[in-house]
């Protein structure tokens, strides 16, 4: 009786405060990065400036830098993450596959410092000289490919951070997946379905599923810090393309910070950026789960 | 139809045993028995279902119309193509819309040349089956949003727009409400005028409702084949005598 009220209350204790850590954020959010939206107005996300001296802030560069990073996360980690699970799910044999799904949950829990350390030393330079300067020098016509590039760049960002969310994505999809009834099978070969045709199915069955993987981790890579500015270049101008060096808004701030309490209105900017990445990773998680919400209600 | 000599395990169990039969062809041939004597074993044995179980082991021959559909030299998606199959539970593939349901097989093995033909096909399949009046003002629905015997006679019009030889289907009324299950009796004597049907139950009366001839299998042995009139009234087996009485099972 007695621990039951005690275990009662410490669940209302523990909801009631995740409510108020949540709302401070919020709060704190909005009341510190008040000054400059007062003051620039909507000028404050739709220019592109950054300079402390004069005390000049338009962050939509470092905006675009997170939505370029993230489509190219996102494009390179989906069709991957599909892959690798149906290959663990369908096509490796038991021990392999509990070694091969026990190597990517590893790698989902790395600390991202280790990841940028690697995309830094290892991954920047080898794109650089495999990928990058060959799509340039071939068809660097095409406006995506048009600026020379250095090793740290969009693209890279965009790379690792695929490199990243693939173990999670790759999770999520691979539950979905042997979650899907074997009855469901049994009607799919039962029509002279070969296993390509299956697993083709199988994947339309569990869209929803892949949706919500792949939003939830997009909104990850929108949020991932410390990594992508080792490798992301941090300058702020708008990207000419994806080659560019540039900006997101997480490694702005990341590399920002240390002087901002220097200047007046760079806190308030750093927390305006902030205030939009909060704004944009609501809406990614929102979507993912209202999907993975119509998933369940669809079985 | 004629099995010869089929037997099957799964590891090291041997749950079919000798079976030979012959089915002939336009009649509904039901397979009774309690459950776990090796009916959805042998109905998977039929259409070759059975290998997508790794364990599964069989050995024998299935002929349909004088080829033996475990012969090398032929192709399984082609052997499956020959059979429609209804399952124990309702499985429309619930995210694809009642027309896609339909006409997936026709699609995947090149049945129909055009558009309207597939419509054709797809309403002639439905009509089969029963549906057509319930869906057609709207095919595009989800087939997730039709009630469980809907489900099933979606199921039964998927199957014969595959245009197969033989309609197999494994206690089809098993999960339903007896109004929808009667439903499905019915169709199952409308559809035998151009199909042969073979019917797995676990429940006599049933078997003696809608077949022809009807096979006693019990712990994985046929133990009688015969006409259902007959099976039913004069038993040769002292088993099947307790089964169709209701004492076994
Ligand atoms: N996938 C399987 N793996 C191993 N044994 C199985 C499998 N499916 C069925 N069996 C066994 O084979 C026997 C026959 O099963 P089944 O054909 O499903 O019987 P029924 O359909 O008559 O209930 C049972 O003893 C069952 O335990
Ligand atoms: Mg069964």
């Amino acid at each position: 009786m007695n621990t039951d009220k005690a275990f009662r209350l410490s669940l209302f204790f523990f909801t009631i405060s995740s409510f108020i850590i949540v709302a401070s954020i919020v709060v704190s959010l909005i009341a510190t990065s008040y000054p400059i939206f007062m003051r620039d107005g909507l000028s404050f996300i739709i220019r592109g400036a950054w300079n402390p001296v004069r005390e000049d802030y338009g962050i939509l560069p470092a905006l675009l830098g997170t939505l370029i990073t993230s489509a190219i996360a996102i494009a390179i980690a989906l069709p991957l993450s599909i892959s690798l699970a149906v290959f663990s799910s369908e096509l490796i044999p038991g021990k392999f596959k509990i070694i091969m799904n026990n190597i990517s949950d590893l790698m989902a829990s790395l600390p991202s410092v280790i990841y940028g350390l690697w995309g830094l030393f290892v991954l920047a330079p080898i794109l650089h000289q495999f990928v990058m300067m060959p799509l340039h020098t071939h068809l660097g016509f095409i406006p995506l490919f048009s600026t020379r590039p250095v090793p740290t760049n969009l693209f890279t960002a965009g790379v690792l951070l695929a490199i990243m969310i693939v173990p999670f994505a790759s999770s999520v999809i691979r539950e979905a997946y042997s979650a899907i009834p074997y009855y469901l099978k049994e009607a799919a070969y039962s029509l002279g379905m070969n296993r390509w045709e299956v697993i083709r199915m199988m994947l339309g069955y569990i869209k929803s599923a892949i949706f919500a993987g792949t939003f939830l981790a997009l909104g990850r890579a929108m949020g991932e810090t410390v990594a992508v500015a080792m490798v992301v270049g941090n300058i702020m101008r708008f990207p000419k393309s994806l080659f560019d060096m540039g900006y997101t808004i997480s490694s702005l701030i990341a590399s920002q910070f240390p002087n901002a309490e220097v200047y007046e209105f760079m806190v308030p900017a750093l927390y305006g950026g902030a205030f939009m990445l909060f704004i944009m990773g609501l809406a990614i998680n929102l979507i993912g789960f209202s999907m993975m919400r119509r998933m369940v209600v669809h079985r | 139809m004629e099995i010869c000599d089929l037997n099957v395990w799964y590891g090291g169990n041997h749950v079919l045993k000798n079976i030979n039969l012959k089915i002939p062809k336009n009649v509904i041939f039901a397979i009774m028995g309690p459950s776990g004597c090796g009916k959805s074993t042998l109905l998977r044995a039929m259409n070759r279902l059975l290998e997508l179980n790794p364990t599964a082991k069989v050995s024998g021959q299935v002929m349909v119309d004088g080829i033996n559909i475990y012969s090398d030299k032929i192709d399984v998606t082609w052997v499956r193509r020959q059979f429609g199959m209804v399952f124990q539970i309702p499985n429309p593939f619930p995210h694809l819309s009642i027309y896609d349901n339909v006409a997936i097989g026709p699609k995947l093995n090149g049945l129909t040349k055009s558009k309207s033909e597939l419509d054709q096909l797809v309403r002639w399949a439905l009509e089969k089956a029963y549906l057509w009046d319930e869906v057609k003002d709207d095919l595009r629905r989800p087939a997730a949003a039709l009630s469980g015997g809907q489900q099933q006679r979606l199921c039964i019009a998927r199957a014969i727009a595959l245009k197969p030889r033989i309609i197999l289907m494994d206690e089809p009324t098993a999960n339903l409400d007896p109004v929808a299950a009667m439903k499905i009796e019915e169709l199952m004597l409308e559809l035998k005028e151009d199909y042969t049907i073979v019917i797995v139950t676990h429940n006599p009366q049933q078997a003696a409702r809608v077949s022809d001839y009807v096979a006693f299998l019990y712990l994985g042995e046929l133990v009688e084949v015969g006409e259902t009139s007959q099976v039913f009234t004069r038993p040769i087996n002292k088993l099947t005598e307790k089964y169709v009485v209701g004492r076994i099972g």
